[in-house]
């Protein structure tokens, strides 16, 4: 084989044609996917997604059906987890309730055969700011401690990777807002690959350097948080990250690095290099914040932005920054709009005749999906 | 470091329908369970095939016994012994039934009563079962003594009247009589009906109360439709517990009942240990067994509860 | 109730007490309907306390009569206090080797059903195999039978053998019935166990052996303790069993059933008061040991 030519960096990941199944059900498609040493790697899905049985895959706690996993070039698929260069931060922290917090993170050197663990225990536990906690046990601290504890105890050993299992699921939000940050910081100052699996995509635009969001066992996208969120390729993702309004499109032309389309009358363009689709079906994708919503009898001629006149005010919240519309068009679809609020025009009320318009290098292009167009208008 | 182990070592494929992480070796748990279950083959089912064995034999001590399907052995023990299987079945019964009436208070006031005290009710409600229980029964014999202190009450407060009428004493006498029997029967398995009723309702969210006296329900309905539905599990385990051990209870019909409050385990004591009868005593303890299989499962098939099997 | 509620002009003491929640007639109940609505109130706590007299009034009677100078063979009725007994508790025949022929058939059947018991535990807590059902039913029955046909089917078996009856034949009968009761006890603290806690260990490199010494034995060492001590106490406290499987060997309820046909000498009363009294202590001990390491940590 060739793993040696893939060797990398010490801290690469790398999955090759990786799958899981459950007898007859294929929880994990065969993936390739690379991660590279010192990045913070989200994977971001809904629950049953696969993402989690990825991780235990990786951490050597779930065989795989197929393929192979690499740690730093070295082929570790048929290692148990305790010969794996890894370590996790589990779901719920899985602390081991008999022990206290100290013997909790001295307990993978003592396994290593490490005597002098007093020292680096200390280290740690001031990393996680939990120096005054060594002789508690677990169950006497707060969801926060617990959490710094299991992050502590997998760091102590220096793995090449540390993988993290949903491990801000069971706090509140604001404790959650903080950890995030004092992950990436700890994350930046050890300077280890991180493996972050969460179905939180703020969680994981806040923190990750790439995420990979996967659906179904696969892995539809993978890019930096700017890029899966500015050009999302899939109906899944674009509704996944954020919300997207989705315009069915049929191609009549090009022009100068453009799309031209039709939209239920209306002429468009859309860059060609924002297009993941080939054919004359377009779905055309269009994130509410970037549509500029104006009163119908206040509309100027907007060049040659996209354009849509006769829409109809159905619903306008208020939500403090901004100002949230949904606006029924012509041919019934409805589409929501975010308005900052800086100078509130006052006949944007429910009834109200409005045209949309947006810049057309916002837009997106997306393969027509049959199966789930339905699902995906509705947002 | 490479190629340290080989690929796909241990479980291989993995195709089968995994759903726990995968324990090396499929013969791990039979490892762990044979001693344990050999041991209870060996010493229990096999005893109980070797009696039903032996309750088909005729013969005697000197001219040893022989496997003769001897059927009638079941049919004579009936014929003779039918009073005594009628008293244990009665007996357990009343003292189920006097578990349950005196134990669900019990268990409801350390539940939801006892507050901090509930560790202590708990310990004296276990406690008494460290002296042992032989000793305990016959201190009952002090206590029901005639013209012992609660023997006089009973009288003046004519309690023996009332159960003299219905065939539960004799006379001013309450030792030696089916109520004493039932007493110590209700006694000794009192802690067997508590406990069960009060893990399952200790389990009970006290909210449910707050739920149920919002939505107009007063104290009374409360208990009718929350908490008794609730603890119907503990109730069904509890007079299982209790009802099973006590039909089969022979120390308390010898030493506080008499001669005619016999009940089956009696006679398959003395069948076995003095007239040395093995046929018998097998027959008869086979007969007992049946009968308490066959009640309990209508039992359970009414309480609809299986889940506590 | 809207009566009471509006404001009567010279009222701030009415107002006092419904800020108290005491319903608005209270204070105007009389002394004997006040008292009725308290036994009311706290009838349940009232009948749980009559029915813990009712459980510990033997063990008291059997105090007190440990403290009795019998006239006669039987220490039935009262007949005048003495320390004789308490002075001098091995001083009927037989009744010191009785207690050491349990202590050590109870030590000795505990360690055996803990031990297999806690495996049998393990491999049901932990595993999943083929012949899950037909081993709960067989742990289940020896629970759900009479003691007597368990007692009479065992003495029927060592007959039909030849075996003679005696120490090892009570030995094999209690490790027999100890055994659903150890298993009870240890799974229910082997399931309540996340399993996550074992992937964690060998996440931290420890390997399957040293998982299962530093995590999972730890873990279920609770369950296990709680399995050993009812064993022992169901050893040391069987009669009906022993009573058809012991031949002319005798532990202490051997002694006690045939005191009661022989005569009950007192020191029977102080062996068993001082049983509860040992127990007691123990139980106070753990707590106490428990509450102050609770404290320490905190």
């Amino acid at each position: 084989m060739s793993e040696q030519q893939r060797a990398g960096a010490s801290g690469d990941v790398n999955l090759v044609g990786l799958s899981k199944s459950f007898g007859s059900n294929t929880v994990v498609q065969p993936t390739d996917l690379t991660i590279p040493a010192g990045s913070f790697f989200a994977v971001l899905g809904a629950s049953g997604c696969g993402k989690t049985t990825t991780l235990r895959m990786i951490a050597g706690l779930e065989e795989p059906t197929t393929g192979q996993v690499l740690i730093g070039g070295q082929d570790v698929t048929g290692l148990p987890p305790y010969k794996r260069p890894v370590n996790t931060v589990f779901q719920n922290y899985a602390l081991f309730p008999h022990l206290s917090v100290a013997e909790n993170v001295a307990f993978g050197l003592r396994r290593k055969g490490r005597k002098d663990v007093d020292g680096p225990v200390k280290e740690m536990l001031e990393l996680v700011e939990l120096g005054h906690l060594g002789g508690r046990k677990p169950a006497q601290l707060s969801g926060g401690q617990q959490q710094r504890v299991a992050v502590a105890r997998a760091l102590i050993n220096h793995p090449q990777v540390l993988l993290l299992d949903e491990p801000l699921g069971a706090l509140d939000l604001k404790l959650r807002r903080q950890m995030q940050l004092e992950l990436k910081r700890i994350q930046t100052e050890v300077g280890i690959t991180f493996v972050h699996v969460t179905h939180d995509q703020e969680e994981a635009m806040t923190m990750a350097d790439t995420i990979a969001v996967m659906n179904g066992g696969v892995v539809e996208q993978l890019g930096s948080p700017a890029d899966l969120y500015e050009s999302p390729r899939t109906k899944f993702v674009a509704n996944f990250l954020g919300q997207s309004n989705l315009l069915d499109t049929r191609i009549t032309g090009t022009s100068g690095g453009y799309l031209l389309m039709d939209v239920h009358g209306t002429r468009m363009a859309l860059p060609v290099d924002r297009t993941a689709a080939q054919g004359d079906q377009v779905v055309m994708g269009i994130r509410p914040e970037k549509i500029a919503i104006q009163h119908a009898s206040a509309a100027d001629s907007n060049g040659n932005r996209n354009r849509i006149d006769g829409g109809v005010i159905v619903d306008s919240s208020f939500i403090g920054v901004s100002t949230q519309y949904t606006v029924r068009m012509p041919w019934a679809q409805e589409i929501t709009v975010f308005e900052q609020n800086m100078e509130r025009d006052h006949r944007l009320v429910p009834g109200a005749p409005v045209v949309l318009h947006w810049n057309p290098d916002h837009g997106f292009g997306l393969a027509p999906e049959p199966a789930t167009a339905s699902a995906a208008v509705k947002a | 470091m490479n190629a340290l182990a080989p690929t796909g070592g241990g479980g291989g494929g993995g195709t089968d329908d995994l759903k726990e992480p995968p324990k090396r070796g499929r013969w791990v748990p039979y490892a762990l369970l044979a001693p344990g279950m050999i041991w209870l083959v060996v010493f229990f089912l096999i005893p109980m095939l070797v009696q039903g064995g032996t309750s088909l034999q005729t013969g005697g001590l000197e001219k040893g016994y022989e496997f003769t399907w001897h059927f009638s052995t079941y049919w004579d023990a009936l014929q003779t012994y039918y009073p005594q299987f009628l008293r244990s079945f009665g007996y357990a019964a009343a003292a189920t039934v006097m578990c349950l009436v005196i134990g669900y208070p019990l268990a409801y006031a350390i539940a939801f009563k006892a507050g901090k005290w509930r560790g202590l009710w708990l310990v004296l409600v276990i406690a008494p079962f460290f002296t042992s229980f032989l000793v305990r029964t016959l201190a009952w014999k002090t206590i029901l003594a005639d013209n012992g202190i609660v023997v006089d009450v009973l009288n003046t407060l004519h309690f023996t009247d009332v159960t003299a009428l219905l065939g539960l004493t004799e006379g001013d006498r309450v030792l030696a009589t089916p109520l004493a029997v039932i007493c110590g029967l209700t006694y000794n398995f009192l802690p067997f009906m508590v406990l069960p009723l009060y893990a399952s309702l200790e389990r009970i969210d006290p909210r449910l109360h707050e739920a149920a006296n919002d939505l107009y329900a007063d104290p009374k309905t409360t208990f009718r439709k929350v908490t008794f539905p609730l603890s119907l599990p503990g109730v069904v385990s509890g007079t299982l517990l209790t009802f099973i051990p006590a039909s089969g209870d022979y120390v308390n019909a010898a030493w506080l009942g008499s001669p005619d409050t016999g009940m089956a385990g009696n006679v398959i004591q003395t069948q076995f240990l003095r007239v040395l009868d093995y046929p018998t005593a097998a027959a008869l303890s086979f007969i007992l067994m049946l009968l308490i299989v066959l009640m309990v499962s209508a039992y359970i098939r009414k309480a609809g509860t299986e889940e506590l099997v | 109730m809207t009566a009471t509620l509006t404001p009567q002009t010279g009222g701030s003491h009415a107002g006092g007490s419904h800020r108290r929640a005491t319903p608005p007639a209270a204070h105007q109940l009389s002394a004997p309907a006040r008292a009725l609505r308290w036994l009311r109130r706290n009838v349940v706590t009232l009948f749980g306390i009559l029915a813990l007299a009712y459980m510990t009034l033997p063990n008291l009677v059997v105090l007190l009569f440990s403290f009795n100078d019998p006239n006669g063979k039987f220490n039935y009725t009262w007949n005048g206090f003495t320390l004789d007994a308490w002075k001098d508790p091995f001083g009927v025949a037989g009744i010191k080797d009785s207690l050491i022929t349990s202590l050590e058939i109870a030590f000795l059947s505990t360690l055996f059903a803990t031990v297999l018991g806690t495996a049998v535990a393990f491999a049901l807590g932990r595993y999943r195999f083929r012949g899950r059902g037909l081993t709960n039913t067989l742990l289940f029955v020896p629970m759900s039978m009479p003691e007597v046909v368990m007692g009479a089917s065992l003495g029927t078996l060592f007959l039909n053998m030849r075996i003679s009856f005696g120490f090892w034949t009570i030995l094999i009968a209690h490790v027999m019935f100890c055994l659903s009761f150890v298993v009870v006890a240890v799974k229910a603290r082997v399931l309540g166990m996340d399993p996550k806690l074992e992937e964690a260990a060998q996440d931290l490199y420890a390997s399957p052996t040293q998982t299962f010494l530093r995590v999972t034995l730890p873990i279920a060492a609770p369950g296990i303790g709680a399995g050993a001590l009812l064993a022992f106490s169901l050893s040391f406290d069987d009669f009906v069993i022993t009573n058809f499987n012991s031949g002319d060997t005798v532990t202490f309820p051997m002694f006690v059933w045939g005191a009661a046909q022989r005569g009950t000498p007192p020191q029977i009363n102080v062996i068993g008061s001082a049983m509860f009294f040992i127990a007691i202590a123990v139980v106070i001990v753990g707590q106490v040991r428990t509450n102050r390491r609770k404290q320490k940590a905190s």
